[in-house]
């Protein structure tokens, strides 16, 4: 059931010739997370800060639960937000920070502080109740502010990098917590990202925009392995990308050789070919694969679980992701190997 | 939560105690004063025509410009060390000197120029120490005259030229005079080649906005000139409550801004160029 | 680069000048002759006694200071809601206004002096209390909105705009999440405006009556007619007033924070 939908969200902003978010529209089941995932400047903030009703839409419209909430101002909206930098208050507890938003709809104090104990318990901070948030760690900051959104029950959840200002070492500790808590809360949870690995490991919906649009909307599953169009497989993951013609349905001139793919435009056209480096292994004697070619290793990089080779081969220069101890992954430089791929694994967008 | 009702206290305020009275200040510059010596409502010039033919505002002009241009000069020389210390000295000292050199902006006016009375006066701290050398048997006038006042601005817009200059040669990077050190210009050298040439356009905005000051200065010249030394601004004091002719007191007075409004266009086309 | 002894002769010339009349004053009101002898011939507290002992600078000393109070809070009143407005909020004309309140700052207070003098004395007004505390506030107020626009600036965005997502209304996020953490600011900006009423001469010389008078008043017109050292005693009370509101400013919220530094 649909929770959340946005229907051609468009907010220009003044001394800018593009629109920040240009006509934005999607659909988000109750209990569901979202991922807004996109470049610096592409319109992911404005977008959640358009939800949150913190900025007003120049057109299109902002509907929970079959409930148009354009109109309405950020106080009037009941949402969750945690900011990037948290924006705790503070000159507050944490207590008095989760209770602020209680406060605001005239809980009674009784009820008020139980459901403060409550959220706090949720994010495991209960005996840091007194504390001023400066008294605080970032990462404990962080889940005040998390908790200070849950509080009140909102209907919707909207997290605005919120990992961001944590360093890397506890980012995946609190990403995992964060997507944890969501569950078992059961929000509707938009989350703002430019980082791809938190964007695919959190959501059940992701969103890739580019220049304030959508540029594909589907699993992390979908996104990853059948980008939509050519930003999509560039900002997600890595690949090779060779230059080519089509020559025929399913087949693609690159270099000096054919390489087969899924599918193509019509005949004729320039494209160009994305292969993911994890699609591309070495071929043992005797093994064969939809595209097999010679290559010649030029550059070997290892980074611990991972041995990358960049390969010089017909179709242009290749690389390989293979976990150590796999065959070909104690190739030398120089050395020479045949490396093969999937059809289905080549993905071609006009170039 | 509506811009205007939150502005509307503060409007109020200045549009009785500002707008209108200098409104007013404008609009009776251009009544009479008659024969004996009351106001009579008019839309004249007449009361500009009198004050300007009056060769007793020239002088007054004249004395004001030089009294100012001299003080703002002789504040702006003597911050420039003082600043130029500031910037050379130990961190933890600096806030402490830049402290030192902005305090007398705290202190009333009128308190420090009782010191300079105790100092400057004929019984006071020079003509004791002059005496003492046996230098001279009579005191030496320094206070109820230009002398004094000179001194006594100086001081004043000192602190002012400091400000300017703390903020203008903050930004200067002091490795640039170690590299003119190291290529081996001398302390003389690098102060007139490297330091004063960047220090110029700070050095003009201090000058400027000291002299706006002494200007317009009117504590400073009544009790130190001993109502002996006469400048615009003493004039227009008396005009309003001694001699109470209201439009000669109004129009000096607009003269007076017409001629800072002037300076202030200067000031910005200078600091532009300067800058440029 | 070490300064040269040049340099420290001349910017030791430039501190005497500074803060020798200050000391001078210091040292004078101790003194036990009759006029501004300095070197005194003698030290004693007698010109404190005599000052205490005067009752009309003593009551022009309460004026002041009710005065100075009075145009404090008037002029937070009035100025931490402009400087809201001038800080956070969006509106045709902003730059304009922002521009009217601070313009009395660069007109000089003898010409302010005189067009209140000609605007109030009509209104019988000259010589009254509302007159001084407008014509102070008025001085007072630019002082106000500068510290309180910085200090309203410095309040992160994100803060308030967290506080209306929790369905504060923007009147109550400004009042318990904005005003709160920029309340050091305020308390700077108000002992500002107490001390440029407190100290402020010029204008007030033409507003003054022979029953209404302040203390920089009062302390000028002695300095006209006589000089002794009773006048040095007047000056290191009001340089001690001064410095009294600075320690409390710096006591009650650390000056770092009061200017917006921390």
């Amino acid at each position: 059931m649909t929770h959340l939908r946005l229907e051609g969200l468009t907010r220009r902003f003044a001394g800018t010739p593009h629109p920040a978010v240009d006509g934005v529209s999607l659909e988000l089941p109750r209990g569901a997370l979202l991922a807004l995932l996109g470049p610096s400047g592409c319109g992911k903030t404005t977008t959640l800060r358009m939800i949150a009703g913190l900025e007003v839409p120049d057109t299109g419209r902002v509907v929970v639960a079959d409930r148009d909430v354009t109109a309405l101002p950020p106080h009037r909206r009941n949402m969750g937000v945690v900011f990037q930098s948290y924006a705790l208050f503070p000159h507050m507890t944490a207590a008095a920070n989760v209770a602020f938003g209680l406060e605001m709809r005239g809980i009674p104090r009784a009820e008020r502080q139980a459901r403060v104990a409550e959220a706090l318990d949720l994010v495991g901070l209960r005996d840091y109740a007194a504390r001023k948030p400066s008294k605080l760690s970032g990462g404990q900051q962080q889940r005040v502010a998390l908790a200070r959104a849950l509080a009140i029950r909102p209907d919707l959840l909207l997290l605005d990098e919120p990992l961001s200002a944590l360093d890397a070492k506890l980012r995946e500790g609190v990403r995992d917590e964060i997507r944890a808590l969501q569950q078992r809360v059961g929000a509707t949870t938009v989350f703002v990202t430019h980082d791809q690995t938190e964007a695919l490991a959190m959501a059940d919906l992701v969103a890739v925009m580019n220049e304030g649009r959508v540029e594909q909307l589907g699993t992390p599953e979908e996104v990853f392995e059948r980008p939509a169009t050519r930003f999509v497989a560039t900002f997600v993951g890595r690949a090779a990308r060779l230059p080519g013609k089509v020559e025929a349905p399913g087949v693609v001139h690159c270099g000096a050789v054919a390489v087969k793919a899924a599918a193509t435009p019509a005949p004729g056209a320039s494209v160009e070919l994305f292969i993911r480096p994890h699609h591309i292994r070495p071929l043992a004697e005797g093994h064969s694969a939809d595209n097999a070619l010679d290559a010649q290793v030029l550059r070997r990089t290892f980074t611990g679980d991972v041995v990358a080779l960049e390969c010089a081969t017909p179709a242009g220069t290749l690389t390989a992701e293979l976990h150590g101890g796999t065959p070909g992954a104690s190739a030398a430089v120089g050395s020479r190997l045949r490396l093969g791929f999937a059809a289905q694994d080549v993905r071609v967008f006009p170039a | 939560m509506s811009a205007a009702l939150l502005l509307l206290p503060a409007v109020l305020i200045l549009a009785a105690g500002f707008l209108y009275p200098v409104a007013l200040l404008g609009r009776i510059s251009l009544n009479r004063t008659s024969d004996i010596g009351a106001m009579e409502p008019d839309l004249t010039l007449a009361t500009f025509e009198k004050v300007v033919g009056d060769d007793f505002t020239w002088e007054l002009a004249w004395n004001t410009a030089t009294l100012a241009a001299g003080s703002a000069l002789a504040a702006t020389a003597l911050a420039l060390p003082v600043v130029l210390l500031i910037r050379a000295a130990p961190p933890r000292w600096r806030g402490l000197l830049s402290l030192m050199a902005i305090a007398p902006l705290l202190v009333s006016g009128t308190a420090r120029i009782v010191g300079w009375l105790a100092i400057l006066g004929d019984q006071g701290l020079i003509n004791a120490m002059l005496e003492g050398l046996g230098l001279t048997s009579e005191p030496v006038r320094l206070i109820n005259n230009w002398t004094g006042v000179r001194i006594g601005l100086t001081e004043s817009l000192m602190p002012y030229a400091c400000l300017v200059l703390i903020a203008g040669l903050g930004r200067l990077d002091p490795r640039l005079e170690e590299a003119a050190a190291t290529l081996g210009a001398t302390r003389t050298k690098t102060f007139l080649r490297v330091t004063l040439p960047l220090a110029a356009p700070a050095l003009l905005a201090a000058f400027l906005l000291t002299f706006v000051l002494g200007v317009s200065a009117f504590i400073t010249p009544r009790l130190m000139g001993g109502g002996r030394v006469f400048v615009v601004a003493t004039e227009i004091f008396d005009l309003a409550l001694e001699t109470v002719d209201w439009p000669a007191a109004a129009a000096l007075a607009m003269l007076l801004l017409g001629a800072l409004a002037v300076a202030l266009v200067l000031r910005t086309a200078l600091m532009r160029s300067a800058r440029a | 680069m070490r300064p040269g002894w040049a340099l420290r002769l001349l910017a030791f010339c430039g501190y005497a000048l500074l803060l020798a009349p200050v000391i001078v004053v210091a040292l004078i009101s101790f003194s036990a002759g009759d006029f501004l002898t300095f070197p005194p011939p003698g030290f004693s507290t007698r010109w404190y006694e005599a000052l205490f002992a005067n009752g009309q600078l003593m009551a022009a000393l309460q004026r002041s200071a009710i005065l100075a109070s009075v145009v404090a809070v008037i002029a937070l009143l009035a100025g931490l809601p402009a400087a809201y407005a001038i800080a956070r909020l969006r509106f045709p004309g902003r730059d304009a206004i922002a521009m009217l309140i601070a313009a009395p700052l660069l007109l000089p207070t003898l010409v302010l002096g005189l067009a209140l003098l000609l605007a109030l004395q009509p209104l019988k007004l000259a010589a009254t209390w509302p007159g001084l505390v407008l014509a102070h506030s008025m001085v007072a107020l630019p002082f106000a909105v500068r510290i309180m626009t910085t200090a309203f600036g410095a309040v992160p965005r994100e803060v308030e705009e967290a506080a209306w997502t929790l369905g504060a209304t923007p009147m109550r996020a400004a009042l318990r999440i904005t005003l709160p953490i920029a309340a050091p600011g305020a308390a700077a900006a108000g002992a500002l405006c107490f001390l440029v009423s407190f100290d402020e001469t010029v204008i007030s010389l033409f507003l003054v009556g022979p029953r209404l008078s302040t203390l920089p008043v009062e302390m000028f017109r002695y300095v006209e007619t006589r000089t002794d050292p009773l006048v040095a005693a007047l000056a290191m009370a009001l340089i001690g007033v001064a410095l009294a509101v600075v320690l409390l400013v710096e006591r009650l919220v650390g000056f770092n924070r009061a200017l917006g530094r921390s």
